[in-house]
């Protein structure tokens, strides 16, 4: 028997679409120097919609709703803090950029919430086609966002590549959809689990390439190496503060969508070694590719990329341990990343010009503040421990030696120890670099204060007392077994 | 009978795809891609599926591919190119497609498709009106809200008075 | 049910095959003259300055858009329409939140000056 209609399970993602809407309709009546308006009510929005998910955590009786569309189970909610907290964020770092650089456009915040909104519908989706919406609903505003500082050239040359091959990844992941549909005769998960455990005969060749070709389409979302491509010419051409926002959810979004698919759910096709392969290979060529970037935003794309590697860690693993590991990764690394694009937004004049490393040079002199703040993101991102970033690896890290993957742990702690080497790069410019070129000032704002501040809070926080933050996503992790 | 239309319709689509992607003239390529999409549209017919078919008209034909040359006739000068339609990556390219139809092609022989013995709904349009406003409620809204954010980024992108400022280009 | 539509293919068969004898005859039994001034687009007429291909605004591709948007929003009106009675109050209220999000799309154009044409 389906679930009826259960209205309280969608609040949060109608919270943050209503909010996307008021933005929308007011834009229109605002003019050009009143548009900060506008970011109050998206961070209004969020911090609604944040507020909803916690309550949402105590919701009794049958989680599903919608005829068994959606879902509103921890791992959702969970997933749906990380967005709401990452959206948080990027607004909080847009705000100055944005009306420094593009003040006409409003509609910024009103891409950046329909982007979460598509996020959030795709952690609680249950069904196939409501996934690919999601997805879809997460990457037309991104595709956007990208090219949104129309004047630059590369910016318009990300938002056409990431249009371009996004529509491709799209196709695929459709396509897949299509033969699972054609094995099972219904896209619900949860049915394709029932019909299975019913014994009911499928084609495991058929299923196996359907599911192949679906995770084509989320890996390609994820970032995960062959399907990484986009990231660093479209992390580069980006606006940074759009880059702080798609390095973040979007990631967590594929991420949370292939749990459900393949891990959380019994898989149908049993795809370790796929992950298994993908993990190191996404790793490795994350990490030898970033040792070379001098452009800062190049470097924390390959990073970025090397980060879904250690993910892909978490979910060859699976279970509950896997699970876990990956969404407290997913919390740390988005809080880590976004703090160290704020960094990178900090430069007062356009960034493409001053965005190398070498740029950083006589920060750690000129600006203590913000070098200091640099480098806890920086050790952090490489797993320093007291970080919380170490926490993170250390979970996925542990939980692939618990369950007997030993060479993926050696791989993965090989990795991190390069990784180590060009986050250090960072810091050595900033404090033991003369600067050659001309001197950058830093363009400090609240807002931009604020976003920093808090990410540098729970860095330090989540490093040394990550109990309750861990527990958080253990219980996320539980209740979907 | 229904074969033999089949057939025909099948030939036409694929020779006109294969028509799409090696023209060298774009807007002769996109006039080729409206003889496709209508083919299919003629297979969803034999289908028995009519809505998919009105929609395949409606959305593909009509809509989609009136959006393209569009598209075409805002490029500058493309129409009187003759543009090249492969790139130094052809071979490998080749070579993964192949894999790639090889894999499908053996997939779809050996899956024994699981028929459905239910005879089809009278007129599946009802049924499908019925599915999208009670089980598909969800994807129908968000669908909408797809929409909605597909015309106005279309609308960000393309807009004259957009944010470019004089002096700003750096190319 | 192939019975029914089979109709629809042969009037399409006539259709294609009418087109191309008009096409086509005219061109085998037709005298042919192949001069320059038979090729110029207006054989008499002022003689062309310019290519014909030119460049048209990016406002009409935005009409455009506009015009693919609203066209599936009807496309998804019609399976409602032929039983909005049986779907009651819940599918009337559905389809009136899928048409005010598309409707707020049309606020939207008409604000930011979309439809404008000076």
């Amino acid at each position: 028997m389906m679930p009826p209609i259960n209205w309280p399970v969608i609040y949060p993602e109608l919270a943050i679409c209503i909010t996307a809407f008021i933005v929308l309709i007011v834009d229109l009546f605002l003019p050009g120097r009143h548009k900060w308006v506008l970011s109050l009510i998206s961070i209004f929005g969020v911090l609604v919609a944040l507020q909803i998910v916690f309550m949402n955590f105590g919701l009794k009786g049958d989680t599903k709703a919608f005829f068994g569309m959606v879902v509103s189970d921890a791992t959702g909610l969970y997933f749906k803090t990380i967005f709401c907290i990452g959206t948080l964020l990027a607004i909080f770092v847009s705000i100055t950029y944005q009306r420094r650089e593009f003040p006409e456009v409003g509609e910024f915040y009103t891409l950046m919430l329909l982007s979460t909104f598509g996020m959030m519908i795709m952690a609680s989706a249950l069904d196939l086609i409501t996934i690919f919406l999601g997805l879809e609903m997460m990457s037309i505003p991104l595709y956007v966002l990208a090219g949104i500082y129309r004047g630059r050239y590369r910016s318009r040359e990300a938002a056409l590549k990431y249009f371009l091959l996004g529509a491709f990844a799209s196709g695929f992941l459709l396509y897949g959809i299509a033969l699972i549909y054609g094995a099972f005769g219904t896209t619900n998960i949860t049915r394709i689990v029932e019909l299975i455990a019913d014994g009911k005969p499928y084609s495991p060749f058929f299923v196996g390439v359907g599911s192949v070709l679906v995770l084509i389409g989320l890996a390609f979302k994820a970032g995960v190496v062959p399907f990484h491509m986009w990231i660093p010419d479209v992390y580069e051409g980006a606006p940074a503060p759009v880059t702080a926002f798609m390095s973040a959810g979007p990631k967590a979004a594929a991420i949370v969508a292939i749990l459900r698919i393949f891990v959380i759910t019994t898989p149908v096709i049993d795809l370790t070694w796929v992950f298994w392969v993908l993990a190191v290979v996404t790793m490795t060529w994350g990490n030898i590719l970033a040792i070379n970037q001098n452009n800062i935003k190049r470097m924390l794309a390959y990073s970025s990329i090397a980060h879904v590697g250690y993910l892909l860690v978490a979910i060859t693993v699976g279970g509950e341990e896997g699970v876990s590991s990956a969404a407290f990764y997913l919390l740390v690394y988005t809080i880590m990343n976004i703090g160290a694009f704020a960094i990178v937004v900090l430069f007062a004049e356009r960034e493409e010009f001053y965005e190398n490393i070498s740029d950083y040079a006589g920060f750690g002199s000129r600006f203590p503040f913000a070098a200091i703040t640099m480098t806890i993101f920086m050790a952090s991102l490489g797993g320093i421990p007291g970080t919380a970033g170490f926490v993170g690896k250390f979970m996925i890290f542990s939980g692939a030696i618990n369950h007997g993957f030993y060479w993926l742990a050696v791989i993965g702690v090989l990795n991190s120890l390069v990784s180590i080497y060009y986050y250090l790069r960072v810091v050595v410019a900033m404090y033991m670099r003369q600067p050659q070129t001309r001197l950058v000032d830093i363009a400090i704002s609240p807002s931009l204060m604020i976003a920093i501040i808090i990410t540098l809070l729970l860095v330090i926080q989540i490093g040394i007392f990550p109990d309750n933050w861990l527990s958080l996503a253990k219980q996320a992790a539980s209740l979907a077994f | 009978m229904s074969m033999l239309i089949f057939y025909i319709l099948a030939i036409v689509a694929v020779v006109s795809a294969l028509m799409v992607v090696t023209l060298r003239n774009v807007f002769h390529s996109a006039l080729f891609l409206v003889l496709t999409l209508f083919s299919v549209a003629g297979i969803y017919v034999l289908l028995e599926a009519e809505f998919l078919a009105a929609v395949q008209v409606l959305i593909y034909v009509g809509a989609i591919t009136i959006l393209m040359i569009f598209a075409i006739m805002l490029t500058y000068q493309i129409t009187s190119k003759s543009i090249r339609q492969v790139n130094e990556q052809v071979i490998p390219a080749v070579i993964i497609v192949l894999v790639f139809f090889v894999l499908s092609l053996v997939t779809l022989i050996k899956t024994s498709w699981p028929v459905s013995n239910k005879s089809l709904p009278g007129n599946n349009t009802f049924e499908i009106g019925r599915q999208l406003l009670s089980t598909y409620v969800i994807p129908f809204e968000v669908v909408s809200i797809v929409l909605l954010i597909a015309l106005i980024g279309a609308i960000i992108i393309s807009r004259q008075d957009g944010p470019s400022r004089p002096g700003q280009e750096d190319r | 049910m192939f019975e029914t539509l089979f109709p629809i293919f042969v009037l399409a068969f006539f259709a294609v095959l009418t087109v191309l004898i008009m096409f086509y005859l005219p061109e085998i039994l037709g005298p042919k003259t192949k001069s320059k001034r038979k090729y110029s687009p207006y054989e008499c007429g002022l003689i062309p300055q310019t290519d014909a291909r030119e460049r048209i605004p990016i406002k009409f591709y935005l009409i455009a858009i506009a015009f693919v948007v609203f066209d599936l929003e009807v496309v998804f009106l019609y399976p409602w329409a032929i039983i909005y009675k049986d779907l009651g109050l819940f599918g009337l209220f559905e389809m009136g939140l899928f048409i005010l999000i598309l409707l707020l799309g049309f606020f939207y154009i008409v604000g930011k000056g979309v439809l404008k044409w000076e």
